[in-house]
This record gives structure tokens, sequence and C-alpha cells, in this order.
């Protein structure tokens, strides 16, 4: 599984599909970031962003690939589950480029924000040191960015090749279960963007339902993608 | 390994491809799939792969799996040899040895001076061979080829033949369909055919094949051997043997390429002697048809 991982990490950095969503990223939390926020709805706001971000790297890694080399790693990874554990590998290793853009997002927006504090801080030291001292507030919008994390590569998975083959559905799909997974309070990514469970720090922690919605919701969508890709029903195009 | 009543096909309401197919793949077996354009070679192929999971039945007892697919788009952003590199650890191969088959297959291959090019500006016969380095290079107890050999140029198509006989030699099992009747003639052990309906007949592989093997026989010869003491677990190995035509009681039709081999194996056993060795034209044995004739001439 390592060298299955290694192999789909490679892929993803050497095709470039990274330097879109990164992009993307960092206008969305640049824009939420104008004005002085506090911490939590500025962390907040990148892990919603989180959402479409890791959603469209998703997307990416489902469709890099040909057929015929989808099919060569598939072998070379059995002899058994073969094209199960490549399209996990494949799953697994956007999940982690998205987390890698989360923790960015995080620390970008630590840096940018107002902390809560008894008095205002300014500098970059200050505000580390605030977060050291008071981490709770941070810890919180960690935990938010993890829920809209799997809730994006959930929808990712859900909308694209193989559940979902025929290219233009593919993205539409994917960009309407993006806006109902921020806006309908059905979601998980939803529910932790709204919690107001402030603790007296002002942390704003997401309440354990979302989390364990979002875990289920994940390893539904990965095991229905790992179980079509490994009946690979045969492409439309 | 074993297809246990595997079928296949690409979703509820569409016809089968394959179906119910039962069959052994045993070691050492080289194994040719026949059949019309769209007969369902490269879908029975891939399950038997691992590429892809049967829709009924099983495949159980799969060796580590090689499996070259009928076309390798190298649309890829690796250079030859980080693709194959990668390749070499998924297929279980670390360190230095992974390097190293690597240099091997690709010096063997000739793509060696391209290696360092990324796949996309590779030719589609480039982009084959390492389509093919890399279902070598660990040495894999079950080798698919789907018509790997097209696009290759001469020397390439030879190291293919010779890595082929090689996978074999070790015990390995290796299945393939190619366009070219003649392929790897005289050392086929079976060969699948594949009618409209996606079902399997087997046929042995020699039927076709006598005279690829350079024994010095006539292609229309078979050679019946007379044995006595044979037991019934010998005359099942027996019956298993490459180029073994037909088993009938105490008396065996092999084909001329492969009669020595077969010899060699009978006489080795406790108890069981050769009583007599003769020869026949191929014809009697109803093995061989028209259109096989043609082949047979292509093979030499």
């Amino acid at each position: 599984m390592t060298a299955l991982l290694r192999y789909q990490a490679a892929l993803l950095l050497r095709s470039n599909r990274w330097i879109f969503p990164l992009i993307a990223y960092g206008a969305l939390i640049a824009v939420g970031a104008a004005g002085s926020t506090p911490l939590a709805e500025g962390l907040d706001w990148s892990a919603a962003m989180l959402v479409p971000v890791v959603a469209f790297i998703t997307r990416s890694m489902l469709v890099v690939e040909p057929d015929a080399s989808r099919a060569v790693v598939a072998a070379a990874a059995g002899p058994a589950d073969g094209p199960v554990r490549a399209q996990l590998a494949a799953l697994v290793a956007a999940l982690a480029g998205g987390a890698v853009l989360g923790i960015i997002g995080a620390v970008f927006t630590l840096l940018t924000s107002e902390p809560a504090g008894p008095q205002p801080q300014s500098g970059v030291t200050d505000k580390i040191t605030a977060t050291f001292n008071h981490p709770a507030i941070f810890l919180a919008g960690l935990v938010t960015a993890l829920v809209c994390l799997f809730v994006g590569a959930a929808a990712g998975t859900m909308c694209n090749p193989p559940l979902l083959r025929h290219p233009g559905a593919a993205a539409l799909a994917t960009l309407a279960v993006v806006i109902v997974a921020l806006a309908a309070n059905v979601s998980p990514a939803n529910a932790a963007l709204r919690s107001d469970i402030a603790s007296n720090t002002g942390a704003r922690w997401p309440s354990a339902a979302s989390l364990i919605a979002s875990v289920a919701l994940l390893a539904v969508s990965w095991t229905a993608s790992a179980m079509a890709a490994a009946r690979r029903e045969r492409s439309l195009s | 390994m074993r297809l246990e009543s595997v079928g296949k096909r690409y979703g509820p309401r569409q016809p089968w491809v394959v179906r119910s197919v039962s069959l052994d793949v045993l070691p050492g077996r080289l194994i040719r799939l026949e059949g019309r354009n769209g007969s369902g070679k490269s879908t029975l192929l891939r399950v038997a792969a691992g590429v892809s999971l049967p829709s009924t039945g099983r495949v159980t007892g799969r060796p580590h799996t090689g499996y070259v697919p009928e076309r390798f788009p190298g649309g890829l952003p690796f250079s030859g040899r980080d693709y194959l590199l990668h390749l070499a650890r998924v297929h279980g191969l670390r360190g230095p040895g992974a390097a190293r088959a690597v240099d091997e297959w690709l010096d063997r291959l000739g793509a060696a001076g391209y290696a360092g090019q990324p796949l996309r500006a590779l030719s589609k016969g480039m982009c084959q061979k390492v389509a093919i380095a890399q279902a070598l290079l660990a040495r894999p107890g079950l080798l698919v080829l789907d018509e790997a050999w097209t696009g290759l140029d001469q020397a390439a198509r030879g190291e293919l033949d010779a890595a082929v006989a090689e996978r074999l030699a070790d015990g390995g099992a290796v299945m393939f369909v190619d366009h070219e009747q003649a392929r790897l003639a005289g050392r086929i052990s079976e060969r699948w055919r594949l009618d409209d309906s996606g079902q399997v007949t087997v046929a042995d592989g020699f039927g076709d094949a006598a005279g690829g093997a350079g024994s010095g026989f006539a292609a229309e010869t078979v050679v019946v051997i007379e044995l006595s003491g044979l037991e019934s677990s010998p005359a099942a190995v027996l019956g298993g043997l490459p180029g073994v035509l037909s088993l009938d009681g105490a008396v065996v039709r092999v084909s001329s390429g492969a009669s020595d081999e077969v010899l060699r194996q009978v006489l080795g056993w406790d108890g069981v002697h050769v009583t007599g060795v003769r020869t026949e034209p191929a014809a009697q044995t109803g093995q061989t048809g028209q259109s096989e004739r043609g082949e047979r001439a292509a093979g030499r």
C-alpha cells in the first residue's frame, strides 16, 4: 500500500493537478481574511473552503490516469483486491493533498486573524504565543476543517468516475453537491460550521455527530468507489 | 489458479461478454485465447489478471500477476524510468533490486536510451515497451499479454518471446491474445476459444503448432506412446503435460514437437514402462482442420 500511495502522490504532484486548487484555495482564504476577522470565524471560513477544494482534488485524482495504466497498476497491486487498493490509494492521496492545503490554510488564518485575547496582538510572535497559551480555538478550527475535508472528499468521490462516469454530469454534480454540502443543514460540514458550542475559551467545537457523520460519508463513498473500480464498468467515452 | 464459473458483463442490462467459465490455469502453461473481435478475449484476460472482478463466480489462487494492456497510452507525467521504478515498488520490489530490474528490462527491450524521456513524448512502440517492462519486472507467476507484441520492433518481439519462455520455465503461467496466428507457435499448451455467446471451449495447443518446435518431425506427425504400469495419478499428470493430445488408456498421443519431453517425464516415473513408440499422421487424430494447416504454415 505504501508503494501505491507513493505512486499516487507522485502522480498528483507531477501532474500539476495541485496548482489550481492551491491558487483557488489561497484566493478564497484571502477573501475571507480581508479585514480583521476573529480567529474562530477565520478558521471556519478556511475550513468551509476546503470542501470545494478537496472535492476538486479528488476529482482530479479520479480522472488523471488513463484506463490502461489504472489496469496495469491494479494488476501490479494484486494478486487479490488489486483494483480496490489502487483506487483507495488514489483517494487517500487526494485526501492527503487536501489535508496539506487545510493545514496551510489554518496556519495562514492563524497569522492573519485577530486572536481572541484580553488585548489585541499584532505581531506574528504574539499570535503564535497566544495560540500556544489558548490552543482550544485553533484545535476546534482544525476539527471543523477535518469534517469539511471528509465531506469534500466524499462529495468528489461520489460525483466522479467510476461512480458517475459521464464527464459533464460529473463536473456539474460535483459542483452541486459541494454547494449542498455547505448550505444544506443536513450536511455534516454545514453542521460543523454552524456549531456554536462555544466554550468559555471562545472555541467553536463541531459536534461529535457531525464528525462521525462525515467519517461515515467518506467510508461509504470510498467503499462504493473502490467496488465500482474493481467491477470496472466499461467507460462511456 | 482456478476460474470458477466466471461470468462478466458490463452492467445489469448488458449482454454477457463471458459466461460460466470454469477452467484451471496451471503452472508452466502457455494459454492462447482465440475468438473474433469483440468475443470477450480482452475481458477474460482482465478478469484473469485481477484487473476486473467477475460479475459472477470467482478466481482463486491467483499468483503475482503482470498485465500488459492492449494499448498503453503513456499519458502520465513521468519519465519511462520513473514510472517503472514506481511500478517496481508496487510490484513489491524494494531498494536497489527495483532499480536493477528496471534497468535490466529497459535494456533487454531496447528502451534504455529513451527511458529518461517523459512518457508523453514517447512513441507508441516505446510506450508499449514500458508497459511490457513493468509486467516482467517482478518475474510474475502469471503473465497476461493482451496483444502485447503490437507496435514492437523485431528485436523487442523476440525479447518478449524469450521472456515468455523464461516465465514458463520458471513455472509461471502465461495467457495471451495476439492477432498473429503464428505467435509462440510450438510452445502453446492450450487454446481457449471464445464463441459469440461468451462461452469458452478448450483445445490443445499443438494442433496448429507442431512444426514450430523444430524437432525434425514433419508438422503433420503425431507420436503415439504406449505405456504399461500407468497408475491413475501419473495419468492425470500426463494429461496435463504440454503437447499431450489425447490419453486413451495406456496409449498417449503427443505432438511431435513435445514427444521428447513427454518421454523424458514418463521414463522418470517408477513402475511405468514404455512398451512402444510410433508415429502417425496428425489427420488421424481429428485434431486439425483446414484453417489450422494454414496457421501451421505461417508458424514456420
